[in-house]
């Protein structure tokens, strides 16, 4: 009896994981690892993987671990080595860790992308979605459209020390400077922090206006920012007088946006991110000779260009403006 | 010299009891499995050399955790030891390295591993004290020392990858003697052989299996319930300290944060080797086999595109209660008809 249960159990046991498992040959296998499985935005990575693949028709896939955890994010990049896959797409939980393992995948052959992990050494490229330069130009055009490219602002980052931050608003300012003559930045504070919290932004934004009446626009950079000053814009009636824009995520501020309260915010799309990254694999296995401008066909990745001081990593134009008209169609 | 319980002693390989049997099982499914399946992907040589670098990881710390639940505690800090020993090893490895050019002294790897040892042997001694002295519940100690030492790991490092290490170290480790065994394997195997031979051939497993499972029998029979119970820990707490330098070669870096995942995986095995969780029952060929099944599990299902890795803790939770469910069948029916044969 119990030989032929554990018989049964055994053979059922085959038979279900047999029913998965239907291989397909293509001529590469280009695998995207992102941080986890589940988080949202990479959840939204894995839609344009896979619709890339279908428009392709390449062996290109995503596969993540069940949480974000640095040690089974490299354990999973071992087995696709020892797999012998062509090319790996990596987002790196935790460069430092991940090191070593991309240099074994580099020994083996095996063509090696990142995105988001621009201190790695062992890749073929780092791609990231845009210059810090760029970024910060395409708020300030955003944020001077809803002002109607008039009036007086300020910039609010998380912290003076943070660079990326600061580097985005100092390019906004003199995206401003160069292209919107009309506005003027606020000479008594120029650079308002908001601790990477929302209550600190919505409380810095409301003494700034109590403070200066004729202030007009802030322009955000974290991503608690925009939607913080716009609360304060909410509550103290001045909906359509004052402005904001910044990084925000589309489903933490989709009442604002529908609302009008904010005109815009502005973000990076992970699909294209990940559509990007395969589109350089295939080039790379290719043997196309990489030279900027790089032009991979993935919208905001059609001009790639190499960050100042380094051969290894690329930078797009691959930043979207999220407004009341596609909030919802990035699912996180 | 304590006398033999008579049958008691399980041996190796020499007496395989059902438990093992039905590890096997699963196991040769699994291979028949990826055999049918993916047998020119899965049965190659990088692959299992892959899988070998890959378990000594959690492995090691499983011996630990396995020694803890034979006495009917458990262990919830080999994570939190691994970290904090990977960290002062590699701040210890960047201050032995010459400022320019020089490599690494040759007396530098053996110094680390004993230095880490001790760290974790200390470590042990703690929890052991928690646990014995201070009669604080096993499952509460070890995970307040868990929460403590990732604290402690975060202060040191301010929550950063200690990275830049001499790459001597994590080369030597991640080598594989004459281009075959990888170093992590030798590493696991001895620690394994020691272990083994801990419950096997010595006085200190005969007694800790009697503690596990009666503690007051033990301490009638004049055990020194605390004394032994220390030790424990202290074993526990080396090959955590090992696990943690494996990690540290592994990742050329080490970090708070490191491995989060092992600590249930760690009780996922000891639990599929066939280990009491109250104690007293348990053999080292079932959780090294169980090991070994995890990994290869997962590194089956890395190689199916279509399977999410959701599915991978569905597969594990599923396995183990296989196991049980199969368990039940043998040793429920045995134990039933062992009652009826009872008088009363």
């Amino acid at each position: 009896m119990k030989r032929t249960f554990s018989l049964i159990l055994a053979m059922l046991m085959v038979l279900s994981l047999a029913s998965f498992a239907h291989a397909q040959e293509k001529d590469w296998e280009i695998v995207v690892v992102p941080k986890d499985a589940s988080n949202p935005w990479f959840v939204r990575m894995k839609v344009g993987v896979d619709e890339y693949a279908k428009e392709t028709g390449l062996n290109a896939y995503q596969k993540g671990t069940a949480e974000i955890d640095a040690t089974l994010q490299a354990q999973l990049v071992q087995d696709l080595i020892a797999q012998g896959v062509d090319a790996i797409c990596v987002v790196p939980v935790n460069p430092e860790s991940l090191e070593p393992v991309l240099k074994q995948a580099m020994d083996a052959g095996i063509v090696v992308i990142a995105h988001e992990g621009a201190s790695l050494q062992n890749v073929d490229y780092d791609i990231e979605a845009f210059s810090n330069a760029g970024y910060g130009a395409f708020i300030m055009d955003n944020l001077a459209e809803a002002m109607g490219k008039e009036g007086l602002y300020t910039t609010m980052v998380a912290h003076v020390t943070n660079a990326s931050h600061n580097e985005w608003a100092d390019a906004g300012v003199a995206h401003q400077k160069a292209a919107y003559p009309n506005m003027t930045l606020l000479e008594e504070e120029v650079r308002v922090e908001s601790e990477d919290n929302g209550d600190v932004a919505y409380n810095k934004a409301k003494e700034l206006f109590k403070k200066y009446p004729e202030l007009k626009g802030v322009m955000g950079t974290s991503s608690y920012d925009a939607p913080g000053v716009a609360r304060a814009i909410e509550e103290l009636g001045l909906v359509g007088k004052v402005f904001t824009s910044g990084t925000g995520m589309p489903a933490d501020n989709k009442a604002l946006l529908e609302s009008g309260v904010v005109r815009s915010l502005t973000l990076w799309d992970p699909a294209l991110a990940g559509k990007a990254m395969i589109s350089l694999a295939v080039k790379v296995l290719n043997g196309d000779t990489i030279e900027a401008p790089i032009d991979l066909g993935v919208e905001g990745y059609t001009g790639l260009t190499f960050k100042e001081g380094s051969e290894l990593v690329l930078e797009g134009q691959g930043w979207i403006v999220i407004n009341k008209d596609n909030v919802d169609s990035f699912g996180f | 010299m304590m006398t033999k319980y008579a049958g008691k002693k399980p041996g190796f390989f020499s007496r395989v009891d059902q438990h093992v049997l039905r590890l096997l099982l699963v196991m040769a499914v699994w291979m028949v499995f990826m055999a049918l399946t993916r047998a020119s992907r899965f049965y190659t040589l990088i692959n299992f050399q892959t899988m070998a670098s890959q378990f000594p990881e959690f492995g090691l710390m499983s011996l630990g955790v396995m020694l803890c639940m034979i006495t009917g505690g458990i262990d919830l800090s080999p994570v939190g030891v691994a970290n904090l020993t990977a960290i002062l090893m590699a701040l210890v490895l960047k201050q032995l390295t010459p400022a320019v050019g020089g490599s690494l002294p040759i007396y530098a790897i053996p110094l680390v591993f004993l230095l880490g040892a001790a760290i974790g042997a200390c470590l042990g001694v703690l929890n052991g004290l928690l646990v014995s002295k201070v009669r604080i519940p096993p499952i509460l100690a070890t995970l307040g020392m868990s929460e403590l030492l990732t604290g402690v790991s975060i202060v040191i490092t301010n929550g950063a990858a200690v990275s830049g290490l001499p790459v001597e170290y994590a080369m030597t480790v991640n080598s594989k003697i004459g281009a075959l065994v990888p170093v992590q394997l030798v590493i696991f195997a001895c620690m394994a052989i020691i272990v083994w031979f801990l419950l096997n051939r010595t006085t200190f497993g005969t007694k800790i299996y009697l503690l596990g499972t009666n503690p007051q029998a033990a301490r009638f029979s004049g055990l020194k319930n605390d004394r032994l119970i220390i030790s424990t820990y202290i074993i526990s707490g080396i090959t955590a300290a090992l696990g943690g330098l494996v990690m540290l070669a592994n990742y050329n870096s080490a970090r708070a944060n490191y491995g989060g995942v092992y600590v249930l995986q760690c009780i996922l095995v000891v639990v599929l080797g066939g280990v009491s969780p109250t104690g007293g029952k348990g053999r080292i060929s079932g959780v090294v086999l169980a090991i070994v099944l995890l990994r290869m599990l997962e590194t089956g299902i890395n190689r199916f595109p279509q399977i999410s890795s959701y599915y991978i803790s569905l597969i594990w939770g599923g396995v183990l209660l296989l196991v049980m469910v199969l368990d039940y069948f043998s040793n429920g029916r045995r134990y039933l008809r062992w009652k009826r044969k009872m008088p009363f």
